[in-house]
């Protein structure tokens, strides 16, 4: 029994972890530029590619199995600046309109990412064949938890602690949460906007790059990957609070192990659960567990 | 008409085809009007797009070779190829194929949820279609016992019903099962179909979990969790795409085949991405209707396979060998409608012909049943790490027959499988 639950927290926690990072790029792009970005599941679609290449590489040049997660790791926020691309190529120019043409803009870089990924590295899925194995497993309890579970749950971990002192020990954080609260009196405080909608939507997309490279060993990437996750991550802010850090990372750790749990309790509750919490948080708090309180 | 691009380089396409046919072959027939148009459905986006791509392939591979040895009667071949995706929008390309491009048959189909609905228009156009992967079935039951123009593919759960035989010869003694696939009508068909098989063999079987994630859910270590608790003796997994990678690679993260047994009915479409280092020797694998390593395999089989994995540095999946068939039966059935005149055959002529014609496929040879549903041979066998690749091929190869694993014509699945004498 101990064994089970331990294992329940562990794959729910997992789960959460990765969950957590895409929805944090979504609620930081929210927070300041109120744009609610669809294509975050693409960036972690963009990160798992783009992490297979670089420990393709990385193994090529012989480099030890041992360290692979560095090259994954830095692959994974490099490909961050995709979102730099994004923000002055394209959504720029909407942030005046109606939101319907966010949604419908991001959605198009969402369609447009899935056939570039397509292009790039074909139909098949990729995966990193046997190096989830590299670091073995623990045994906690009378079960087996793998070690790279562990390692991208502290990384996630370590990330959330991260953001939370970049937004309230920092300048950049301190303009950040301004911004997020009166767009106009930090704009008239001598804040470039152009400047920082770009850095925040640059790291937007890097958390969901980052997520998608860090989660890759365990799985395969495929193009579509994304959609799935970012479904999830819509239940996540809603109960977290649309615009909310804290609100994301409690957000996705009830989803997460809400997910393990029912897929072990009763399989068919799975995403009718998830559903349920939704339901219960707009019926009872619309703006979410966190809602309204600063990015 | 204005010349767009894509009808340029399809012009250009049939030139280079006329170009490489034999002057000598057939004349009266290339004669007849030019080449000839064949249709071509298939998935290019999504995550059935491996298999689409596999399909497309081996059709040109087939085109290439008619082509340079004649065309068909002397005529050369031009594909035009359309996207399968919905059913609505696949109906429609389908209608622009045969009205539109004038095709003479039209090819390919995957998804059973696209071909359901192709196969009435298919009856109601008066082309032949021949289907790859589809069928028309809802859930196991056919709904077209008597098509005129479609020709279907083999019945979705045939693989099941494979595995069901097998799990009763090489896991003798399971009596817990727990089962996991996609929560749509192929994973539910498949998992029905494989519990109603083997409890025909093991009465006293246990079937302690059921688990169907969505299509396109890259984290099942939840899942694994599951079967863990559930103690089952056996999983049973019918997933085909990299889901099956995934499961695989999670599954060996804790260790879940040192204590049960697996059977991945159809994960031998992913092959080439189950790494030794995560797939275990004993596992049932189910590679559907071609297996790319057969030792016994025709000369064609293995000249494909070479040259396959010389362009696309990938073994070729099962997909490759339902769409040659389809292509190659299609160019039979025309020559042997032709003998009886000296005019182009009639399509429905040609259908006439296609109605229990035997054609060399990939993996030997191929028919058409009288009710237009494809037969042939299913190859399943236990996982070996005992190979010059670095993912798992089988040993040994257990090759079942349609014949065999299939509901026959007019039959109901069920009340065939309980007919059984065992």
């Amino acid at each position: 029994m101990t064994a089970h639950v331990v294992n329940l927290v562990v794959s729910g926690v997992f789960h959460a972890s990765i969950l957590f990072l895409v929805s944090a790029g979504l609620q930081v792009v929210f927070g300041v530029q109120k744009i609610f970005n669809l294509a975050c599941g693409s960036f972690y679609a963009l990160g798992a590619y783009v992490g297979v290449s670089a420990v393709a590489w990385y193994a090529e040049a012989g480099g030890p199995p041992a360290l692979f997660i560095l090259p994954l790791a830095i692959a994974g926020v490099a490909a961050g600046a995709l979102g730099v691309v994004v923000e002055r190529g394209l959504l720029r120019f909407v942030y005046d309109r109606d939101e319907t043409f966010q949604l419908l803009l991001t959605f198009a870089v969402v369609l447009m990412m899935e056939d570039a990924i397509r292009m790039t590295w074909g139909t098949s899925p990729r995966s990193t064949a046997g190096l989830y194995l590299t670091y073995g497993g623990v045994h906690v309890l009378g079960t087996t938890v793998p070690v790279y579970n562990l390692i991208v749950i502290g990384a996630s971990l370590a990330i959330a602690v991260l953001i939370g002192w970049l937004l309230t020990h920092t300048a950049f954080g301190c303009i950040i949460r301004a911004s997020a609260d009166n767009r106009e009196m930090a704009e008239a405080l001598g804040v470039d906007m152009r400047r920082l909608y770009a850095k925040v939507f640059t790291l937007g997309t890097a958390l969901g790059t980052l997520g998608g490279a860090l989660v890759i060993p365990a799985t395969a990437a495929m193009s579509e990957m994304g959609i799935e996750l970012i479904v999830e991550a819509f239940a996540v802010v809603v109960i977290g609070g649309l615009g909310s850090m804290r609100g994301a990372f409690v957000g996705a750790l009830i989803v997460g192990v809400l997910r393990s749990i029912a897929i072990s309790v009763y399989p068919e509750l799975e995403m009718l659960l998830i559903y349920l919490i939704v339901i219960a948080v707009l019926v009872l708090r619309p703006r979410g567990l966190f809602g309204g309180a600063p990015a | 008409m204005r010349t767009t691009r894509r009808s340029l380089l399809r012009l250009m396409g049939a030139g280079a085809a006329a170009a490489t046919v034999r002057h000598d072959a057939a004349p009266v027939f290339a004669q007849a009007g030019g080449p000839v148009k064949i249709g071509v459905l298939t998935i290019r986006a999504g995550i059935a797009a491996p298999v689409g791509a596999a399909g497309l392939r081996s059709t040109e591979w087939w085109l290439e070779r008619v082509n340079k040895a004649g065309g068909i009667l002397g005529r050369p071949v031009q594909l035009i190829v359309e996207e399968e995706s919905n059913p609505k929008d696949t109906v429609e390309r389908y209608r622009k194929l045969i009205l539109q491009d004038k095709v003479e048959a039209v090819l390919g189909g995957i998804s059973t949820g696209v071909t359901l609905a192709l196969g009435p228009v298919a009856d109601d156009l008066g082309t032949p279609w021949l289907s790859w992967d589809g069928t028309t079935q809802k859930g196991v039951e056919e709904t077209m016992p008597n098509p005129k123009w479609a020709f279907k593919s083999v019945d979705n759960e045939v693989e099941a019903i494979v595995a069901g035989m097998l799990t009763a010869k090489y896991f003798k003694g399971v009596k817990t099962v727990a089962g996991i696939g996609n929560d749509y009508s192929y994973g539910h068909d498949c998992w029905e179909s494989y519990q109603a098989v083997l409890k025909k063999y093991t009465p006293d079987v246990k079937f302690v979990l059921e688990l169907f994630p969505k299509l396109g859910v890259t984290d099942f270590t939840s899942h694994i969790v599951a079967i863990q608790q559930s103690k089952a003796d056996l999983l049973m997994c019918s997933f085909w795409s990299g889901d099956a990678t995934i499961i695989m690679k999670q599954a060996a993260a804790v260790g879940l085949f040192k204590t049960m047994k697996g059977v991945f009915t159809t994960a031998g479409g992913v092959h080439d991405s189950l790494k030794k280092e995560f797939t275990p020797e004993g596992l049932l694998l189910g590679y559907n209707t071609m297996y790319f390593d057969d030792p016994k395999g025709s000369p064609l089989l293995k000249q494909f396979v070479r040259e396959y994995k010389a362009k696309y540095n990938e073994y070729p999946p099962y997909e490759c060998d339902h769409a040659y068939f389809c292509a190659e039966s299609y160019k039979a059935a025309v020559e042997k409608a032709a003998r009886s005149g000296r005019q182009w055959p009639e399509k429905a002529q040609v259908v006439k012909a296609l109605e229990g014609i035997e054609a060399d496929s990939l993996s030997g040879r191929r028919s058409w049943r009288e009710d237009h549903i494809q037969m042939c041979n299913f190859y399943q066998g236990v996982t070996t790490h005992k190979n010059p690749y670095d993912f798992v091929t089988i040993d040994p190869i257990e090759v079942v027959s349609t014949k065999v694993a299939m509901k026959p014509a007019g039959s109901r699945l069920f009340d065939w499988i309980n007919s059984w004498k065992i």
